[in-house]
């Protein structure tokens, strides 16, 4: 049986287009416009999903994504919220959260022994005896839930964009409407944001049988659609409000990221349900809800029903029943006094009978509870909230329409930093204090009348254009005139409950009054205990409820109980979205392209990707790693360092500069001499080690790791501000590449290559020198960082490429081959050279890794000098040794990161282990207690598994090198 | 020294392609991806170009802007503000006292700037750079920039002569607008170890929009 | 996202930047005694109120001192180190 009705001014659907779709196996039609609600509503359709905890029916509730009565799967997405997303042709629907189907659903003797899950229940039973946790676990999540993941989701692409305006209005509804026209109008680049289908707010809906609103659409959405000033998104929701007004906006397609000058919130507000026993059948729904069903769908939202209102709202929603043809057989009016208005005299002209001082007590189930089939109607006394059944009567219905109330739509008013009031005359949470830039209008302001609303979206532009600069009168707008918009407390007691407050989790009102009992009786733990506003619509329709009757318990007036932090984001946003295209910015060498061609497997340091070994075929990486290593030792090897931070400093101070800059002395520093560089933090903490050159008497280089890089360049920049001291400090980390050629022929390999001589005399260890290799000029360092001779070669990136190819070449008769990370970490080890940040950590002081020989405390200051004076006062508590274990080592191989022990006290730990075939030992660095340095002591290692290893302490390095290995 | 020929910074982003390729100062540069029509349908919708190949040159310090005077370089008057000299090479003043000159394809400028004498004055520096230089262009080139920045580049908000430095995609990178051959288009200037994640960034989303990748010769002739 | 004043590149968004810690000034080494440097190095006011920050924006490599009010997030102004006074 259709429940379509004729055309509406304005609907949503669009007749011409049938689509078809299925939902539970069974098939349907829809209009093209229709959401899967109003589809399968018009079509008859009642039970639309099973609540969360007790699986019971469920059929509309707002219509609007303030509940998720109505969730749907497709086989692909999960979470298809009923109200909102429109029905494509073809879809198959399942309701979410059943076994066996919605109709007959497995799960649904679960409702029945609710006596038996209290909230909280799981906090009291469940959990012991503890083994069988897992048990209960497993049955507990398969009956509860909304939905299952499916692993297979596609991944599509949703772009993230800014953009930029002068105001941005959230929400065009009318008082939306008219800020956004107000802004345009003078100028001002507007965004207008509304996260329906089409703009127009409650215009769309709410009528009252009147054909006002619908014209007043009309024409603001006309004026609003051809200027050029407003860009209108619709099917669009903000999602949150972000410091200095940035706003992302959702569609469908992805995230539109506003930043404005102003922002106006106009988001009106969401409909509260009064609360009696069973208000969750089917064809028991909010009055807004079959005011939209009945004007975007032209559906009927039920044959014969009553209207149960605690405010003047529902007259409205009688009159468009009436006028889609629904007998209303009564109007249930809590109120004492009713209405006093049109309203009123025009509903009663309409022949519906209208009962003051009177509630729902219960509605009655059809068979299955899947549908209402009547309404027991009693006295209701608002001053004691008590209902008297002892003088109730009974009306058949197919359905309930309910109203009581409004909660503002206000979280990004929050979010902002907005201070609310309870205004008394609306009984309603309002803004009292927006903070700069943010402004509002509408209900969510508490105007409710379409007059006031107009008004108030006319004082809201005008006040963001003084705001801009731009001047407009002030506006006064009309005082709330007539009966509250919201009800203080629509909430009707029942000894039998199941009268629900937050359709989602399936809260109902004795809920509240245990856990206040319990001793959850402040708001925020209110809300955890009872997980009151805790599900997908995250309160929106039973916040306020909650709020009121929390006051109710405690005797305190609602604005003593205050509210719940509002977070983002507003509806539920896919993560996809909020992934968008992800960057992974990487920064390459520019031999980058070789080394993947020489099977390079990378690692990621910071930004940069770095060769870590080069894969052969058929060998482990381990296998790899020790034969990069040999090749050095044996032979010769070639790194691409191009990732370490270079800087240059220049000027007569540069050397004062680095004087006070790191710990050692550098004025006395010859031309074309390098030094170990040792930087300290202002606490004498070991912060970065590198290298010095001189390069001229006023032109310094300096090599740092290529983690700190960023760091220790900013650091210096900050130093260079505070000292003022006049010199040229130039990061040229990327416009240098990196060359380091090593092991005993390098000297070889790289002479074949360069202008000036390798002679020791001519290039000693330690020694920088402008030269050219390979025909390109280059900064050429004799280092021994991995082995005793070694050559680094910085070289402008432009020619890097062709500087390794040629000693690639020139090498390739000693068998030169390309070591990584690995391997260089290796060979260091070997070599007996610390990594600071490996070796050392956020606390390690230079005594503590014997770099006495770096400081040159006699200097008048140095970062971290001060420091050390009162450091160097006390015993050293651990130091940094080099160790071997014992030769043929074969037990339990200790890692980084093992303690070292003195009986059970801890004196130290394992920085650095490695198996060696250099040396044919297991080899590393720990921190050992001060007594245990010397040579040939002996400590003890605590492995992984808790037995003890003994290591020797040796002197480095721990390889035989060969004359200039 | 001998003239060896430099590979772009973006090389690895076009190693599995075969595009037309020439050579400009010393570079080896991409001439055109594809046909004709192709390169001029993506200039005009969103063509990414590597112009990395023009010279720069680039110098800081407290008598920078003096000794660029000198150099008969006239300077922009202000920080973070951009000029073209009358030969066509930009001068790009970034922040108060560094300077960034780049020449027009054949411009020898900077080859000049590079042998001029700097020992007259201290307070000098000249600044070793890789750069990653791209021009973006087309009337869709919006849509990519508010995809990688968040900053407003429209022309009402970005003056003819500002130059911002600011992040693209999470780097680094140094933005101004600029009309050339009577279009509008956008340069961008970042560090050349990213140019291959800058490239290959760009290059998706102006594909994702209908545009692509256009070659030297659609913007210059050479 | 918060929006920071450069004084050199003017407003951005807070990820252009680095939060360089409380702006101190350092006592003098030489006539501090070991408490009072101590204090100096690992004390800081973790007290919500007016507080002078160091700040760095990333792209330009621009040092700066931003007086930010850490209860309310208004940032008072900015400045270049040295040029507090400056009109």
């Amino acid at each position: 049986m259709s429940n379509r009705i004729g055309k509406k001014p304005g609907e949503w659907i669009n007749r011409e287009a049938t689509l078809k779709f299925s939902y539970e196996g069974k098939d349907f039609t829809a209009y093209e416009g229709d959401t899967i609600s109003s589809a399968l509503w018009a079509a008859g359709e009642r039970v639309l999903g099973r609540s969360f905890k007790y699986h019971r029916p469920r059929g509309v509730l707002s219509s609007a994504n303030h509940d998720v009565n109505v969730m749907m799967t497709d086989g692909i997405d999960t979470n298809m919220r009923g109200d909102v997303v429109a029905v494509r042709d073809g879809m198959k629907l399942e309701a979410v959260n059943t076994v066996g189907g919605v109709k007959a659903d497995r799960n649904r003797f679960v409702d029945s022994i609710s006596p038996l899950l209290p909230v909280g229940f799981y906090y009291k039973a469940f959990h012991t005896p503890r083994r069988f946790f897992p048990f209960w676990e497993k049955m507990i999540r398969k009956a509860a839930g909304l939905g299952i993941v499916n692993f297979n989701f596609p991944r599509v692409l949703k772009r993230k964009t800014t953009t930029h305006c002068d105001l941005l209005v959230i929400g065009a509804g009318p008082a939306g409407l008219t800020a956004a026209l107000v802004g345009a109008d003078a100028g001002l680049e507007v965004t207008l944001v509304d996260e329906n289908q089409y703009a127009g707010g409650s215009l769309t809906y709410d009528r009252a049988g009147a054909s006002e609103a619908a014209s007043k659409l009309s024409e603001l959405i006309g004026r609003v659609k051809t200027h050029q000033g407003i860009s209108l998104h619709t099917a669009s929701y903000a999602a949150g409000y972000y410091t200095d007004h940035l706003i992302p906006i959702v569609g469908e397609n992805g995230i539109t990221k506003v930043r404005a000058k102003a922002v106006i919130v106009a988001t009106g507000v969401f409909e509260q349900p009064p609360v009696f026993r069973y208000n969750d059948l089917p064809g028991v729904m909010l009055g807004s809800s079959a005011q939209r069903l009945i004007h975007r769908y032209a559906v009927k939202p039920f044959h014969t029903g009553i209207v149960v209102t605690a405010n003047h709202h529902g007259y409205r929603v009688a009159l468009d029943l009436l006028q889609a043809g629904v007998k209303v057989s009564a109007l249930i009016d809590m109120r004492e006094l009713g209405e006093v208005s049109v309203l009123e005299e025009d509903v009663v002209r309409k022949g519906v009978v209208v009962h003051k001082g009177c509630c729902v007590y219960e509605a009655l189930p059809s068979k299955g509870q899947m549908g209402v089939a009547g309404a027991v109607i009693c006295t209701y006394d608002e001053a004691t909230n008590q209902a008297n059944p002892s003088n109730s009567f009974t009306l058949e219905c197919d359905g309930i329409a309910m109203s009581a109330g409004w909660a503002p739509a206000a979280a990004l008013l929050y979010q902002a930093g907005t201070q609310m009031r309870y205004d008394d005359t609306t009984q309603q949470f309002v803004p009292a204090k927006l903070p700069q830039g943010v402004f509002t209008a509408g209900k969510v302001n508490g105007a409710f009348a379409l007059e006031q609303r107009l008004q108030d979206g006319e004082r809201a532009g005008n006040e963001v254009l003084r705001y801009l600069g731009k001047s407009a009168p002030e506006v006064n707008v009309e005082r709330h005139a007539g009966s509250s918009p919201s009800h203080p407390y629509p909430i009707v007691p029942h000894p039998k409950a199941k009268n629900f407050v937050d359709f989602d989790e399936d809260i109902q009102v004795k809920d509240f009054v245990n856990a206040a009992k319990e001793g959850f009786d402040n708001i925020e733990l209110m809300k955890r205990f009872t997980t009151v506003g805790m599900g997908p619509s995250q309160g929106k329709h039973s916040n306020m409820n909650a709020i009121r009757i929390l006051g109710k318990i405690r005797g305190l007036p609602v604005e003593k109980i205050g509210t719940t932090t509002a977070r983002p984001f507003f509806h539920p946003t896919p993560i996809g979205h909020l992934a968008g295209r992800g960057f992974h910015p990487h920064r390459l060498t520019p031999m980058h392209g070789w080394h993947e061609e020489a099977g390079a497997e990378f690692t990621e340091v910071g930004a940069w990707l770095r060769a870590a070994y080069y894969h052969k075929p058929d060998i482990s990486k381990q296998e790899v790693i020790q034969e990069e290593a040999l090749s050095v030792r044996q032979s010769v090897g070639i790194i691409d360092g191009g990732s370490l931070g270079k800087f240059e400093v220049h000027c007569a101070e540069a050397a004062e500069y680095l004087e006070r800059f790191y710990a050692g002395k550098f004025a006395s520093q010859a031309v074309g001499e390098t030094r170990y560089a040792l930087m300290l933090d202002e606490s004498g903490v070991v912060v970065d080690d590198g290298v010095v050159a001189r390069l001229a008497q006023d032109v310094f280089y300096i090599t740092v790791s290529t983690s700190n890089a960023a760091a220790v360049y900013r650091e210096m920049q900050r130093w260079l501000q505070i000292w003022k001291l006049q010199i040229g400090l130039i990061n040229v980390t990327g416009a240098y590449g990196l060359i380091n050629v090593a092991g005993p022929n390098a000297r070889a390999v790289v002479g074949k290559l360069a202008k000036h001589s390798l002679a020791d005399s001519d290039l000693p260890k330690g020694g920088i020198r402008e030269t050219e290799i390979a025909g390109i000029a280059v900064r050429l360092v004799r280092v021994g960082f991995v082995s005793n001779l070694a050559y680094e070669i910085h070289v402008p990136a432009g020619s890097a490429v062709h500087v390794w190819n040629a000693l690639m070449d020139a090498g390739a008769n000693f068998g030169i081959r390309p070591f990584g990370t690995d391997a260089q970490r290796l060979l260091r080890l070997e070599m007996g050279n610390h990594l600071v940040g490996h070796d050392t950590d956020g606390l390690t002081n230079p005594y503590e890794i014997g770099a006495e020989w770096a400081i040159s405390m006699d200097k008048p200051f140095f970062v971290g000098q001060r420091s050390l004076k009162i450091i160097a006062k006390r015993p050293v508590k651990k130091r940094l040794v080099h160790f071997m274990l014992e030769e043929g080592f074969s037990g339990e191989m200790p890692f980084e990161c093992n303690l070292v022990m003195i009986q059970d006290e801890i004196k130290g730990r394992v920085t650095s282990i490695s198996f060696t075939r250099s040396a044919n030992r297991v080899i590393g660095f720990a921190y050992v207690d001060p007594k245990d340095v010397d040579p040939g002591s002996k400590f003890q290692i605590r492995t992984d598994s808790g037995a003890i290893v003994v290591a020797t302490v040796v002197k480095a390095p721990f390889v035989k090198l060969e004359r200039g290995a | 020294m001998q003239m060896i020929s430099k590979p772009t910074p973006i090389a690895y982003a076009l190693k599995d392609i075969s595009p037309k390729m020439g050579l400009l100062n010393g570079m080896d540069v991409v001439m055109s991806f594809g046909d004709d029509v192709t390169e001029s349908k993506n200039r005009q919708l969103l063509g990414i170009c590597d112009v990395s190949c023009l010279s720069r040159f680039a110098i800081k310090g407290p008598s920078a802007a003096q000794w660029l005077e000198l150099n008969k370089i006239k300077i922009p008057p202000t920080a973070n503000s951009w000029n073209q000299q009358k030969s066509g090479a930009l001068v790009l003043r970034l922040g108060n006292s560094e300077f960034l000159i780049e020449d027009q394809p054949e411009g020898k400028l900077c080859a000049a700037l590079n042998v001029a004498d700097r020992k007259a004055l201290t307070g000098l520096y000249k600044v070793e750079r890789s750069d990653v230089a791209l021009l973006l262009s087309g009337s869709q080139v919006l849509s990519l920039l508010s995809e990688l920045c968040t900053l407003d580049l429209r022309e009402k908000a970005l003056g003819e002569n500002a130059l911002v430095m600011t992040q693209v995609a999470g780097i680094s990178a140094t933005i101004i607008r600029q009309s050339l051959n009577n279009e509008p288009v956008y340069r961008l200037w970042c560090d050349g170890t990213y140019g291959a994640f800058m490239w290959d960034t760009m290059l998706e989303i102006a594909v994702e929009h209908g545009g692509g990748a256009v070659g030297l010769s659609s913007h210059y002739k050479l | 996202m918060k929006l920071l004043h450069c004084p050199m590149n003017g407003t951005r968004p807070i990820s252009e930047f680095v939060f360089g810690g409380e702006f101190r000034d350092m006592p003098d080494p030489e006539a501090s005694t070991d408490k009072e440097w101590a204090a100096y190095v690992h004390n800081r006011n973790g007290a919500p109120g007016l507080k002078k920050e160091w700040w760095y924006h990333g792209p330009s490599g621009t040092w700066f001192i931003a007086e930010r009010n850490t209860l309310t997030e208004e940032v008072l102004r900015t400045y270049l180190f040295g040029q507090e006074t400056a009109a």
